[in-house]
């Protein structure tokens, strides 16, 4: 062997094998990691129809309780698109099991909700059921006489070859 | 059925603001394509959907965005046709040691570098449905593609394709297009087997097989096509649209297989015959209706899936910085290093990783087959499509400080013949393909 093609062969080894070495290892390493739990996808929320009559956000609530709602998941952090007329976008986060948003009503005419109330969504993730659901309650901020919704929510399959986002 | 109207109004709105911010993009001395990519973004939530919410949701509606999506997707399908068309990995053989090295560090090192990455990202930026191997392979592989095409129009701009630099530059980007597209594949077969009652065995063998049939088959019959070309100066109507058939024939089979359409098309290109006059001669027959009509598409699709919005909050935005870091040095820093430890003056080695950190559009592409099969977040394509846009925009000015024309002048020993194979979009220095 020349002592180009020796010098050749000591520089590849170094810059590209013992990299690839190292890719190996993160690879390894990565394995152990705990990404936080799916919630990505369309889920189907069913509500409990005997509270939503009437009251304050009574409409608005209704119409986020008996739909379909798009959830697009970066990590912990969440967009939720409900499938409602007014196409109510909200943001939220996911801490362990628990999934938090804040939903700010339209504020326009066929708004049943004041300038300055808003809805909050809590609820568990059940990442053993199959489908994925979610059981929570919707309510409504600064308003204590109004009752919570309590909701259940099944995650749809997917439709895509690969599956999230 | 689709709206014609809000189809044909989208196209046009495209269209116009498309070659506007292109048109704009030259004035600062930059490729037309990194204007068109900004385009895109542009017309997405990021600007027009912020700004005028109602005017964006009348202009492109959701029913309607599958039918963009699909005109953008033929595009896209011709124009990884075109790229392995232009590509000629044998380029490679003549510049020695020196070059193999080079372009095997240049994938490398933003491969292990992105996968390191990856230790902290997945976390923060994945969920549980995203295995972390494939979430770490797929960053390697968005991180060490370079932009083939937009790099050989940028050499071509400042008469650099015939230099030491812009030979090797061709050579090691085709390397990298090419291995970055193999592990794509494997990634892409691998998330997909996931989700499939077929047996990722049975989807190996199956693409081993349509591989061996490409090359060893098919590639032969291709020469028929050069043989013609030769004896007549051209290609029939009949035979150019047999060709566009071999291409989607080939795009449909790997889709079939569990790949990508994508794959078919590029493979159906890298597997053409390679003489220049002839790629040439293809290039123009194509290259015109995909750049100017179909690419900008493919912008707009993408940039109404970017939502710079969702990058909040200084963490996030840390985030994109650190993505923007890793994969400029491993980029820039891994091709300078090899480069100038094989012998090339720093200054020329420095400009060559410079070169090489161009991802243009061949980014957006994998980073939007990387969001199809889930295995990035939406806010993680955003950050991607904004370290491609950055990447690509950092290329002509760096490049410029550090290989002025000047110095290029200067170095006339280091001129060597031109590449066999002209890269695309070459002529008259008008055309955009990146």
């Amino acid at each position: 062997m020349s002592h180009t093609s020796r010098n050749f062969v000591v520089a590849y080894v170094l810059l590209v094998g013992l990299p690839l070495l190292g890719l190996a290892g993160v690879l390894r390493t990565g394995r152990t990691l705990v990404a936080p739990i799916s919630v990505d996808g369309v889920w189907k929320i069913e509500a409990d129809a005997s509270r939503l009559s009437g009251g304050s956000c009574g409409k608005t609530l209704a119409s986020l309780s008996n739909t379909s709602v798009g959830i697009s998941q970066s990590g912990k952090s969440l967009v939720l698109t409900f499938n409602n007329p007014s196409k109510t976008v909200a943001s939220g986060a996911l801490e362990g099991k628990s999934l938090k948003a804040s939903i700010v009503p339209a504020r326009d005419s066929s708004s049943d909700c004041s300038a300055d109330q808003s809805l909050a969504l809590t609820a568990t993730v059940d990442p053993k059921s199959e489908p994925r659901s979610l059981t929570g309650v919707l309510l409504v901020s600064g308003c204590s006489s109004c009752a919570p919704v309590e909701f259940h929510a099944t995650r749809e399959p997917r439709s895509s070859a690969g599956g999230a986002h | 059925m689709p709206n014609l109207f809000t189809l044909v109004l989208q196209i046009a709105v495209v269209l116009a603001v498309c070659r506007l911010v292109g048109e704009l993009f030259r004035k600062i001395h930059q490729p037309r394509v990194v204007g068109e990519m900004f385009a895109g973004i542009m017309l997405g939530p990021s600007l027009l959907g912020w700004l005028a919410p109602h005017f964006s949701s009348y202009l492109f509606p959701a029913s309607s965005l599958g039918f963009l999506n699909a005109l953008s997707q033929v595009g896209v399908v011709v124009f990884m046709f075109l790229v392995g068309l232009g590509i000629n990995p044998r380029e490679l053989k003549k510049q020695g040691h020196a070059a193999v090295l080079t372009s095997h560090v240049s994938i490398t090192a933003p491969f292990v570098l992105a996968a390191f990455l990856s230790l902290y990202l997945y976390p923060r930026l994945s969920d549980d449905s995203v295995a972390f191997t494939n979430f770490a392979l797929f960053m390697g592989a968005a991180m060490s593609i370079t932009a083939f095409p937009v790099l050989a129009r940028i050499l071509a701009e400042r008469n650099m394709l015939g230099s030491r630099l812009g030979t090797v530059a061709i050579a090691c980007a085709a390397v990298d297009d090419v291995t970055g597209w193999c592990i794509l594949a494997y990634i892409v077969v691998l998330i997909r087997s996931a989700h499939s009652s077929t047996s990722i065995w049975t989807t190996i063998g199956g693409i081993v097989v349509f591989g061996l049939v490409m090359i060893y088959g098919v590639r032969r019959l291709l020469r028929g096509y050069e043989r013609v070309y030769k004896e007549k100066g051209e290609l029939s109507e009949n035979l150019m649209a047999l060709m566009l058939l071999l291409v989607l024939v080939s795009a449909l089979c790997t889709e079939y297989l569990g790949i990508h359409l994508l794959f078919g098309a590029f493979l159906m290109g890298a597997i053409m015959p390679k003489q220049r006059h002839f790629v040439r001669y293809v290039l123009d027959r194509f290259e015109t209706i995909t750049v100017t009509l179909l690419l900008p598409l493919f912008f707009a699709f993408t940039g109404l899936r970017t939502n710079i919005g969702l990058v909040k909050g200084p963490e996030m935005w840390m985030y994109c910085g650190l993505i923007i870091l890793v994969a400029t040095v491993g980029k820039l820093g891994g091709s300078t290093l090899a480069s100038w430890l094989t012998g090339m003056p720093l200054r020329e080695a420095a400009g060559l990783g410079t070169l090489m950190n161009t991802r243009g559009l061949m980014e957006l592409v994998i980073l939007n087959i990387g969001l199809d099969i889930g295995v990035i977040s939406p806010a993680l394509f955003s950050m991607m499509v904004i370290m491609a846009l950055f990447t690509t925009f950092m290329t002509t000015p760096i490049l410029a400080l550090i290989c002025p024309k000047e110095f290029l002048a200067r170095e006339p020993e280091k001129v060597v013949a031109r590449p066999a194979t002209p890269p695309i979009s070459l002529h008259d220095g008008e055309s955009q393909v990146a």
